[in-house]
């Protein structure tokens, strides 16, 4: 079914509900609805038609039609649409009906909304602050339009410190993070432990939130953002920076010439043979197996040469821009790159026979971290998550991009929705990334590297990009604007689904399996859990509270600078 | 099965042999289109600009001492080597190097100063038009960047829409 079948549909069941609704493609829907049906829309969506939730996007629109822009987006996997349910609030009541009843995968989104543009979602059941820092003033809200970019309100209280809630009875709290020795970035959970057995746990995050789509949207230029972009994460850079440009290009109707698209191809899938084959060293390394992760990096590295000789780097490649690629791939380049997938591919098949034979990674994984088809819908689980429960979402295939849609390759999954499954999914997916590179290069078909874009972008467009990175689909929603930047660019990268599954993933289960259960969704964030020292001699205990701690790092600091 | 599994992985190890590199003591050679520390050129810069509103990480400042001389200062602090500079300029006078070993001490190592003198054409003399209608960084007012603190600054209060141009210059008309 097609964007508008699927709007006939609507029409005929919301009728007069319906305001507004634009049909830029047959691939995409945006339909502008009432405040007050907003739930109810969506619900339809999501359950009675299936749809998968993807993102929310709050926006202040007010400097252009004086109201703030709501966009709940669901994806028709099966019919390769995208959606977008839009609602328009006024200024003076900033209320909108929360979809997490229904949608509790829509939770962290709603919060980021309040936090960030002050917009009140409804019956939202655990309203507290998400993206923000805790002791940042109530009311005031960084993405309004009103606000400078770099502005730090008078009254923001630094020391201030977030509120947990109350310990179930009969548990004890275990810190894991914000540094822990498994994770590579900081974030917070508050375990609560009955014995070995997690029975809840408390997330703390975003303390590295860099306020990029502010930036973005108040001093930046269109051709900077894919640079910044690709900044936001060290693994799937490359993935953001597609992500925004594809969003740019759908927004303001151009056409890329199609030898860019090849090589964003390779460039994408050259990324995800460096983070399946990155993952599954440090899943081996999270469980105790170093000799697997040593051979997996080893593996990986020939693939960092050839980017380097590619994109000018190992990692950050920087070839993207709006219209086109900035690198080309040359015939010695190509030929180069055939021998390295060759090397990788003969040298990765043994590992992947090895490794499914073996017995202690099975034990480690089989029945660990477990989230299921049904967690997978209400959460809004993507990528190899999803994958390995059986759901079979790829958007590759989904929602073609680049040029997905002129290679064959297979969407791999597994029954098992533990961590087993993710493990087996992703090294079986370094294969299919092989066989799409290699038909990339069969194909590619000479020709410019980018347009020329000779006018201004067209004004209060949007554009919605789902690309899949290597640990899930990564969407990105722009409204283009004046003064040659975006209006309004909101990232949602897989790790923001994936995290709000973790609580489910982790709970009954043993706390040392914590650290693969979080690993196994590869988490894109670190932990001291010792805050309780027990003097072994004497058996006395001490717990010490975060200020001690603080002092105590402090006075080490001052000592070691001295 | 599992034991056979422990071969077969102790054979991966074996074949893979000694395949740490000898560096430092021994460093390969970067590719040659690698992306390291931008060097630039002051006999080539005709001081447009173009790099200093191109640059994602705004590492260059542009200040203008005089009608004739202009500083473009290179910071180099938060640099991330994506070449746009190099990209965008109408002279080619920034060339992505192959140095990447850039540790230092002193942050200030890292930049770089350029005084130009900016001769006067019919124009203005220090317009830099991109390629496309993209590489253009359009703020309010003008660019006038702090190169005391290190900081890039655009604006001046008389373009500011709400407040009226220049209103300390009063002309007679008599």
């Amino acid at each position: 079914m097609i964007a508008r079948e699927m709007f006939e549909e609507f029409k005929a069941r919301f009728g007069p509900l319906i305001d507004r609704a634009d049909l830029p493609n047959d691939r995409r829907l945006f339909v502008y609805v009432d405040r007050t049906v907003v739930q109810y829309v969506c619900q339809h969506i999501f359950r009675e038609l299936d749809a998968r939730y993807v993102a929310s996007i709050g926006t202040d629109d007010r400097p252009f039609s004086g109201k703030f822009l709501v966009a709940h987006n669901f994806a028709f996997d099966k019919d390769h649409v995208l959606c977008s349910v839009l609602t328009q609030l006024p200024e003076d009541d900033l209320k909108i009906d929360s979809i997490t009843r229904m949608v509790p995968a829509a939770s962290w989104a709603e919060r980021e909304m309040r936090d960030l543009l002050g917009i009140q979602p409804v019956g939202h059941e655990y309203l507290k602050r998400l993206v923000l820092p805790d002791g940042w003033p109530e009311g005031s809200h960084p993405l309004r339009k009103d606000v400078p970019w770099n502005e730090v309100p008078a009254d923001y209280d630094e020391n201030r410190e977030f509120e947990f809630g109350a310990t179930p009875e009969g548990c004890t709290v275990v810190p894991f993070g914000p540094f822990h020795p498994t994770l590579d970035e900081p974030a917070h959970f508050r375990l609560y432990v009955e014995g070995e057995r997690v029975r809840g746990c408390e997330y703390r995050g975003f303390m590295v939130h860099r306020g990029i789509e502010k930036l973005a949207e108040s001093v930046m230029s269109y051709n900077d953002i894919p640079l910044l972009a690709e900044r936001i994460c060290g693994i799937c850079g490359c993935v953001h920076s597609v992500a925004y440009v594809q969003a740019v290009e759908e927004a303001a109707a151009l056409k890329v010439p199609p030898r860019a698209e090849y090589i964003r191809t390779i460039m994408l899938e050259l990324e995800r043979l460096h983070s399946h084959l990155l993952w599954v060293g440090l899943a081996c390394h999270i469980v105790g197996f170093d000799t697997l992760f040593m051979q997996s990096f080893r593996i990986r590295e020939p693939i960092m040469w050839i980017a380097e000789k590619i994109s000018g780097n190992r990692k950050t490649y920087a070839i993207c821009l709006v219209g086109g690629v900035r690198r080309d791939i040359t015939h010695e380049l190509k030929a180069e790159l055939r021998v390295v997938l060759d090397k990788l591919e003969r040298e990765w098949r043994p590992v992947v026979e090895a490794v499914s034979g073996d017995r202690n990674i099975q034990k480690r994984t089989c029945g660990v971290g477990v989230a299921d088809k049904v967690a997978v819908k209400s959460s809004g689980l993507v990528g190899p998550v999803a994958r390995a429960a059986g759901v079979e979402i790829d958007c590759r295939r989904d929602h073609p991009y680049a040029a997905y849609d002129r290679v064959e390759f297979d969407v791999i999954t597994a029954e098992s929705a533990d961590v087993w499954g993710r493990v087996v999914v992703r090294m079986k997916e370094v294969f299919e990334s092989i066989r799409i590179i290699r038909q990339c290069l069969d194909k590619m078909e000479d020709g410019p590297l980018g347009l020329e874009i000779k006018d201004e972008l067209p004004v209060g467009r949007m554009g919605l990009s789902s690309v899949e990175a290597p640990r899930g689909e990564s969407h990105h929603f722009v409204i283009t604007g004046e003064n040659n930047r975006p209006r309004r660019w909101r990232v949602r990268a897989p790790t923001y689904q994936n995290l709000q599954g973790v609580a489910a993933m982790i709970k009954d289960q043993q706390i040392a399996d914590m650290t693969i259960s979080l690993g196994s969704i590869d988490p894109c964030f670190s932990c001291t859990d010792r805050m309780e020292t027990i003097d072994v001699r004497s058996g006395a205990r001490k717990v010490w509270s975060q200020k001690e701690l603080l002092e105590l790092t402090w006075a080490k600091m001052d000592r070691e600078t001295k | 099965m599992s034991v056979l599994s422990k071969l077969e992985e102790t054979l991966i190890c074996l074949k893979a042999g000694r395949v740490t590199l000898a560096y430092p003591a021994q460093a390969e050679a970067t590719p040659e289109n690698f992306r390291g520390r931008p060097i630039f050129d002051a006999t080539k810069c005709v001081g447009c600009a173009g790099c200093a509103n191109n640059c994602p990480a705004r590492e260059i400042l542009v200040f203008d001492l005089c009608q004739e001389i202009r500083i473009l200062q290179y910071l180099g602090r938060r640099c991330t080597y994506c070449g746009r500079c190099a990209d965008v300029c109408p002279e080619k006078a920034i060339t992505m190097s192959r140095e990447f070993e850039n540790a230092t001490n002193r942050i200030a190592d890292m930049g770089q100063k350029l005084d130009l003198f900016m001769s006067t054409c019919q124009r203005c003399g220090r317009c830099f038009k991109g390629a496309a209608a993209l590489d253009e960084l359009k703020m309010k007012g003008y660019r006038s960047d702090d190169i005391a603190h290190e900081r890039w600054v655009y604006g001046a209060h008389s373009f500011m829409e709400s407040e009226p141009a220049a209103d300390d210059i009063q002309i007679e008309l008599d």
